[in-house]
């Protein structure tokens, strides 16, 4: 049995497939932990499962983290290069520095066998290369969001290498390589054909969706089974807290005298009264919800789309800001779905690709095609017979005692 | 070749006006109403554009001006400040420059 240690960034989305294979890794037998730059609520962790958070070792960055968190606010509302900024060079890079010290000291204390860290969550590779200990990369979104920017837009390029050069140096590594990711296993949570990879690096693998974490959200299911008309859930995820209103006014003026019955997951608290064909409620036990709905409208957010795409659904894709746009390229690829960015989405657009999505049945053929995809990348079996692997070959590479 | 060239050779105004039709074609009018465009418009920060309206954008200059301008070509070489502060008065006078 081996120990793994979870790095995780402090924004759900790139947490919640690794609840889902800790949950798996933790039925086998194996011990799990996870290490955060913020709290996390113990209902999210599979039983058995520990969250770190280094408190003492971060107490000197709490007014910064807040204000990066904070600044999370203005992404909906920056263009394309300057969300790389905010992203690479005022949060992730920010981050692994504060998470270094923390990271170290636990690393010390617990001797993971095997450090996995999100793509965002640039320590933990660091943690692995600096005390000599295998790592493994978890990437919830299709990668290369940014494109090739080596040939493409050589400065940008050259401004990403020397912010992460920076930062190795920073924590005391000096080659010239990159190690703010595995190179031995990077494990991909979509289709290598959803994200559209001819071919891929031996050490990325695409496993697909995984699911299976906690998620103790109540629901009115008989509400639900009321309603007659087609379903179509709706979700803007964890961030984006200042659009909602905006996002969500859209959506009562398009469908509130339409027939279709609008599940969404937000905060009801935004509207005083709802209309009555919207089921609303502010966290929903989504991966449960979906086999009852009939198309989805989402930003874009990565595990909605596994969800939906698992469950052979379209999805009208209103992409704001962050790897959305690259999300929404891939759906129009496959054909399961529409987009129309969320800065150009006129009311009437909305109301017809909606009703073009559950009436035109093209998009959910296409649909089926991605979920097969997925099935076949394995999930959470094939993650945790990658990992087991993974850790068995440390073990006779003399990395594990 | 060279009448061709002094024969659609054009003022800085004609190519903002140019330009600007380009942005409506791309963005939609009812969202070019909202906007006051400018030579100091932003084409991030003010017109909103993301990378596959600049990229529509930049198909129609190919289409209108052909090689004379290697629009993309241009794009590719500025660093992320660059990119964040581009406005339509810097792309007039690239085109300018490469006309004269």
């Amino acid at each position: 049995m081996s120990k793994f240690l979870f790095v995780v960034p402090p924004f759900f989305g790139h947490i919640s497939p690794t609840l889902s294979i800790g949950a798996s890794l933790l039925a086998r037998g194996h011990e799990v932990k996870w290490l955060g730059i913020t709290p996390l609520a113990q209902a999210h962790l599979p039983e058995g499962g520990e969250f770190i958070y280094p408190e003492a070792d971060l107490a000197e960055y709490q007014d910064e983290i807040q204000r990066i968190l904070k600044r999370q606010d203005d992404g909906p509302a920056c263009s394309g290069p300057e969300v790389m900024k905010l992203a690479l060079e005022e949060t992730y890079v920010p981050f692994a520095k504060m998470m270094m010290k923390g990271l170290n000291n636990f690393v010390d204390q617990w001797k993971p066998d095997v450090i996995v860290n999100d793509c965002i969550t640039f320590a933990g590779s660091l943690c692995a290369i600096l005390k000599g200990i295998p790592n493994v990369t978890t990437t919830p979104v299709p990668p290369d969001v940014m494109g090739d920017t080596a040939s493409s837009a050589p400065k940008i390029f050259e401004w990403q290498q020397n912010l992460i050069k920076g930062l190795q140096k920073e924590v005391g590594i000096y080659d010239d390589d990159i190690h703010i990711h595995s190179h031995e296993l990077n494990m991909v949570f979509t289709s290598q054909a959803f994200a559209g990879f001819e071919e891929k690096p031996p050490h990325m693998q695409f496993v697909g969706p995984v699911k299976g974490r906690p998620n103790l959200a109540p629901f009115d299911w008989e509400r639900l089974a009321q309603a007659k008309t087609p379903k179509v859930f709706v979700s803007l995820g964890t961030l984006l807290v200042d659009i909602r209103k905006e996002f969500f006014q859209k959506l009562i003026t398009a469908f509130e005298h339409e027939p279709v019955t609008i599940i969404a997951a937000t905060n009801p608290d935004i509207f005083e009264q709802w209309p009555d064909n919207f089921i609303v409620n502010g966290f929903v036990p989504q991966s449960e919800l979906m086999p009852h709905m009939d198309a989805v409208i989402c930003h874009g957010g990565f595990n909605t789309v596994n969800d939906t795409f698992s469950n052979g659904l379209s999805m009208l894709i209103t992409p704001i800001a962050y790897d959305h746009f690259h999300t929404a390229k891939l759906i129009e690829k496959a054909g399961c779905g529409v987009s129309i960015r969320y800065k150009r989405l006129r009311i009437s657009d909305l109301r017809n690709t909606v009703f073009e999505l559950l009436d035109n049945p093209k998009y959910r053929l296409a649909a089926e095609k991605i979920k097969q995809t997925f099935i076949d990348a394995g999930g959470n079996d094939k993650a945790v017979q990658l990992l087991e692997d993974f850790a068995m070959e440390a073990v006779k590479d003399g990395l594990i005692e | 070749m060279d009448t061709i060239t002094t024969a659609t050779k054009m003022n800085s105004e004609e190519i903002f006006n140019l330009m600007k039709q380009f942005i409506t074609e791309v963005i939609g009018e009812e969202f070019v109403e909202e906007m006051d465009i400018t030579p100091e418009s932003s084409f991030t920060k003010d017109l909103e554009m993301d990378s596959i309206e600049i990229v529509s954008f930049s198909e129609k200059i190919k289409a209108h001006f052909g090689d004379q301008i290697d629009f993309t070509g241009w794009l590719s070489e500025m660093d992320l400040d660059q990119l964040i502060n581009l406005n339509l008065g810097m792309i007039i006078s690239y085109i300018e420059t490469c006309q004269s």
